[in-house]
């Protein structure tokens, strides 16, 4: 990033320009770009290249390091065998409706318990943060039969994306960040929307949302992975292999399908994510930069 | 509970309510309610998820540690769930496995991504390409992560990508998932290589908001790298640490995708069970939803017992 | 961006959300009303999924058939996936009562879905007017879906294990394919021979995880006399002179021979993953484990011959039967459990039909000539007429399963709550195959402790 280049970190500038100093910062460096491209790039290579092999020559000794005979025809057979296409959507379709009911159910109620402040507030606040210590795992068999069939209603939510999309809501994490942020837009400038006689959704539309659009961008975020990385819990609540994310998907492909055609999938699951990744990677970057500075 | 206040929370509770705008028509009766009937009407998306998926199966996991359900039929039983559940041989060994990855994933999981903050954050060259390589590994679905780990570099015969490399550089080779002494060290590197991405940019943004006149004072009184880390790095970051620490074991304590795909579920006699996936044992495959019920509240009570020691020791600190 | 576009973008995504979530709800729920215009129509599970193309062609094939000959009766197939029982899945469904109207289980299930109060008695509609073939279905088979006299469960597939070779791994190690080995010391000197080859060839190779380990040590139990419980259920019936024999046996194989390979740890896909690439000379399995070798392993049928499960001194005296079968969810009309007896009949137990279609099979990728599934008694009708097809149309070389055939070895079938005992000794299993050191006596009587508490948490 831009801003920092200029600014004293833990070693100065100057010592890192001068004789020892730059040759050492120089060998370092290269260590480090070595180390991290075989450290994080290598198993992806081996991944892309494995998926390519047959499965004679991955149980070969010693590896190889080019697939003599490489197989394009895992890949195809990984998408269509697998139904690729379905099991991202679903995935992509799951991770934007939770980001969607995130950002609107948590941003009204952290603006609410932040500048609303009705009665009781602070005892919600508090029933909210101490899920925080909750671990999903504690709740995941009484979560997994209400959602089977809902108090009161009696619904049924197997197989409906609404059983990843509700339980995300309940995220007081998510709750915590924004009322933190919102805390820190001074109060005058609600008053004065008050006395101008914008209604409090008016305020919340107009001036807090504007202000806070970095910490709804790290929600968002973090929204998006938690869906993408969840995996007992889409297991639990989407049986059916139509409804199934892509993480779930490949587990569930994997006891039955070669190894080398369940890399090609993982492979080929993993291309979306890294192309929107390296997309928006300034705004996640700066996203997160922004949701740490205030927080 | 104290706990709450622990992540980042400090100032939070003590800091007096910033003054309500007054006015004459704010004191009125009808007004005070009517403004909280709005707050609340912006509360109840939020407040009925929690409800629902949440507060409510709180009461009710603990409700349903005390019954049994059998042929369609809900009884009261008192604690013959806990009982059956400490008796279930995989027991101890879940809780010795869950712990020992919880503290060596917070040796390496939580140490190694703040020090890696810390050197990517000196560079001034190759920085978001270094970035985007720690970022990877986050990018792909858990599951295909850990077939990586189990189909390449844990395969304990000589074809495996880890054997070849150590044994290229004359080291003994590890049978990995199938030696019970490395499983859990193996399942923390593969959680660590998937995982790290995510907080390596946490820490490296917050090292970005640490004034560059602390380091320059420190170094002027005469402190050196590891000392400038130690006074300056670390408290300025006290706050993220602290968080990133709670939020970490919270995840650690629930440790399941790894020993299912990496050792297909209990691994070498039972070297892999974790809590969890005893819990999903209990619940999904032996047609005991009350037993897995019953381990939960262990594990919340188990939870909290850690919150409150550790909330404690925050609290002194300060 | 400004506000108000801000604005009309968030509503924008919100609507488009909500809609999209409203179909995808509206498309899940067209279950439950059953006579719509006096036709009678039930769900099925189980259907093929997408990638078995011709096994998913075969089926919906039948629908239509069956339907033109039932113009009252309407099936509608769901897919469960390409194992329509994973017991996650299968637990969530019964938990949460999304159970088709017939349901898929295998024989070991009952229980479970008996607990789940999901299943009803159709003890009066089984019958000849229903399933034409009744009568020759296998009575044992019949006995396993039973419950206090009450049937819950029509069997549709029936299988038993035998000892599962490659031929090509024979011959290049100078083994004679014509005689595989008969006891466990003969499979054990074969494995050696095999290993010798190298290359990562496994002589024999074994599952240890997933509950496969259990399920296998349970065949291997049963090939040396033993049982996995005693007679009444109530208590385990394996720490004794034959379960240390199998682990004993197996022991010897990983350790003394070294001859099972370096990768244990294996569950279902991944031991068949190894024989399709060639690196597996035997395992203990049934016949349609061939089948998934070629269809979903990349593997060759011809490389492939079964034999009889090995005892230890002579012949086996026992090896482990399984099957599946079609459960019935409690609260159908009358007319609905007789259009699915209807349909299981025509699709699962006419000999030429369905299942049985061996014309059709027979070009297809998939095997016919396989000693399966076994679902008629001996000497019945509907059993000859199904063996003379399965011969005429055979395009598999039966002589490969002509032993196996040949030398029946009494079959038993799987213990009570066997998913829950199969995971206890998944980690017997485990233990001699990644220990070197392991202590087979401390193995099996951990197990035995794991096992009788379950029992006895049972009852």
């Amino acid at each position: 990033m831009a801003q920092d280049s200029g600014t004293r970190t833990l070693i100065s500038q100057a010592q890192l320009r001068r004789g020892r100093g730059r040759i050492l910062y120089w060998t370092l460096l290269a260590v480090v770009v070595v180390v991290f491209t075989l450290v994080f790039l290598g198993p992806l290579y081996w991944m892309v290249t494995g998926a390519l092999k047959s499965g004679q020559e991955i149980a070969q000794t010693p590896p190889s390091l080019f697939p003599k005979d490489p197989r394009p025809q895992n890949y195809v057979d990984a998408w269509n065998n697998l139904d690729l296409a379905k099991l991202l959507f679903n995935t992509f379709y799951y991770a934007t409706g939770a980001v969607l009911f995130q950002l609107v159910f948590d941003a009204a109620a952290a603006y609410s318990l932040s500048k609303l402040r009705p009665i009781f507030g602070n005892l919600i606040l508090g029933l909210m943060l101490a899920t925080l210590m909750i671990p999903a795992m504690v709740l995941i068999v009484p979560q997994y039969v209400t959602v089977i069939d809902l108090p009161i209603v009696h619904i049924n939510l197997l197989d409906s994306p609404f059983a990843i999309w509700l339980p995300l809501v309940a995220n007081a994490f998510n709750i915590f960040l924004l009322k933190r942020f919102f805390d820190s837009i001074p109060e005058e400038l609600m008053s004065a929307a008050l006395m101008d006689g914008a209604t409090p959704l008016r305020t919340l539309w107009s001036i807090i949302l504007p202000m806070s659009r970095p910490i709804l961008g790290v929600v968002a975020i973090l929204a998006m992975t938690a869906v993408w990385k969840d995996f007992l819990w889409p297991k639990l609540v989407m049986p059916s292999p139509e409804t199934r994310t892509v993480s779930v998907g490949i587990y569930a492909f994997a006891g039955g399908t070669p190894m080398n055609v369940v890399i090609a999938a993982s492979v080929i699951a993993a291309i979306p994510t890294v192309i929107i990744f390296l997309i928006f990677q300034r705004n996640i970057m700066s996203g997160l930069t922004a949701g740490s500075v205030k927080g | 509970m104290a706990i709450i206040a622990v992540p980042g929370t400090d100032r939070e509770p003590g800091r007096p309510a910033p003054p309500r705008p007054t006015g004459p028509a704010r004191t009125s009766l009808g007004r005070k309610v009517r403004d909280n009937l709005t707050g609340h009407t912006f509360l109840i998306g939020a407040v009925a998820c929690f409800a629902v998926f949440s507060w409510y199966p709180m009461i009710r996991g603990i409700v349903m540690s005390f019954q049994r359900t059998r042929r369609g039929e809900t009884t009261w039983v008192g604690w013959d769930n806990y009982s059956r559940i400490i008796a279930d041989p995989s027991f101890w060994p879940a809780w010795k496995n869950t712990l020992y990855f919880t503290v060596l994933a917070l040796v390496l999981g939580y140490a190694v991504p703040f020090f890696v903050a810390i050197l990517l954050n000196e560079f001034r060259h190759a920085k978001g390409y270094l970035r985007i390589l720690v970022y990877l590994p986050v990018m792909l679905p858990p599951a295909s992560a850990l077939f990586l780990f189990k189909f390449y570099a844990y395969d304990p015969s000589e074809a495996g990508l880890f054997n070849s490399i150590l044994k290229a550089l004359h080291l003994p080779t590890s049978e990995w998932m199938q030696s019970p002494e490395m499983t859990i060290p193996a399942m923390v590197i593969a959680s660590t290589w998937m995982n790290m991405g995510s907080a390596v940019l946490i820490y490296l943004a917050a090292l970005q908001n640490i004034p560059g006149e602390l380091y320059e004072a420190a170094e002027l009184d005469g402190a050196g790298i590891w000392r400038r880390i130690v006074h300056v790095t670390i408290p300025q970051t006290r706050l993220i640490l602290a968080l990133l620490a709670m939020l970490q074991i919270v995840a650690t304590m629930q440790l399941f995708i790894e020993p299912l795909i990496l050792a297909n579920g209990a691994g070498a006699e039972d070297s892999a069970t974790s809590v969890a996936y005893l819990i999903y044992q209990h619940g999904f495959f032996q047609n005991d939803l009350n037993g897995a019920a019953a381990l939960g509240v262990i594990m919340l009570v188990v939870l909290a017992g850690f919150s409150a020691v550790y909330a404690r020791l925050t609290a002194k600190q300060d | 961006m400004s506000v108000p576009q801000y604005r009309k973008a968030a509503a924008l995504a919100l609507v488009a959300g909500l809609g999209l979530s409203l179909t995808a709800c509206s498309t899940k729920s067209d279950d439950g009303d059953s006579t719509a215009g006096g036709k009678v129509t039930i769900t099925v599970d189980c259907q093929p999924v997408g990638s078995q193309k011709e096994l998913l062609q075969n089926w919906n094939d039948d629908v239509v058939e069956f339907q033109k000959q039932n113009t009252d009766i309407v099936v509608k197939s769901v897919s469960v996936g390409e194992q329509c029982n994973n017991p996650p899945d299968f637990t969530a469904r019964l938990a949460g009562g999304t159970v088709t109207d017939v349901f898929y289980g295998y024989m070991t299930d009952l229980a479970q879905v008996l607990d789940s109060g999901q299943a009803m008695d159709i003890t009066e509609f089984a019958n000849k007017d229903n399933i034409p073939t009744w009568d020759s279905v296998d009575p044992a088979l019949r006995e396993v879906f039973s419950d206090g006299g009450k049937l819950y469960a029509v069997p549709v597939k029936n299988y038993s294990m035998g000892l599962v070779y490659n031929k090509v791994l024979f011959q290049q190690a100078g083994l004679d394919v014509n005689s595989p080995p008969k006891t466990w010391t003969e499979v054990r000197n074969a494995a050696k021979k095999i290993s010798a080859l190298g290359n990562g060839v496994a002589g024999y190779s074994e599952y240890s995880a997933g509950n496969t380990g259990g399920w296998h040590f349970t065949s291997l139990l049963y090939s040396q006399g033993g049982q996995v419980l005693t007679p009444d259920g109530k208590k385990a019936d394996f720490n004794n002179a034959m379960g240390k024999q199998v682990l004993q046996n197996l022991k010897d194989m990983r350790y003394g021979d070294n001859s099972m390979g370096a990768r244990q740890l294996l569950q279902w896909g991944d031991l068949l993953t190894n024989a399709g690439a060639g690196k597996v000379g035997m395992f203990i399995g049934a016949p349609d484990a061939t089948q998934a070798i070629v269809s979903q392993f990349q593997g060759k049928f011809q490389d492939w011959a079964m034999a009889p499960l090995p005892g230890q001194d002579g012949p086996a005296k026992g090896t482990l039967g399984g099957g599946e079968g079609y459960f019935f969810k409690k609260g159908l009309t009358p007319e609905q459990v007789k259009a699915g007896m209807k349909w299981i009949a025509y699709q699962k137990l006419t000999p030429g039909k369905g299942q049985f279609d061996y014309v059709r099979a027979k070009p297809q990728n998939y095997p016919v000539g396989l000693p399966q599934p076994l679902l008629f008694a001996g000497g019945s009708e509907a059993q000859k007429q199904e063996f003379e097809l399965r011969k005429a149309n055979a395009n598999v070389d039966t002589a490969n399963f002509a032993i196996f055939e040949a030398t029946p070895v009494p079959i038993k079938g799987e213990p009570r709550n066997a998913q829950a005992i199969y995971a206890v000794l998944d980690a017997a299993m485990s233990g001699v195959l990644t220990n070197p050191n392991s202590n087979i006596d401390a193995l099996l009587k951990t197990a035995e402790g794991k096992v009788n508490q379950l029992l006895a948490a049972e009852s």
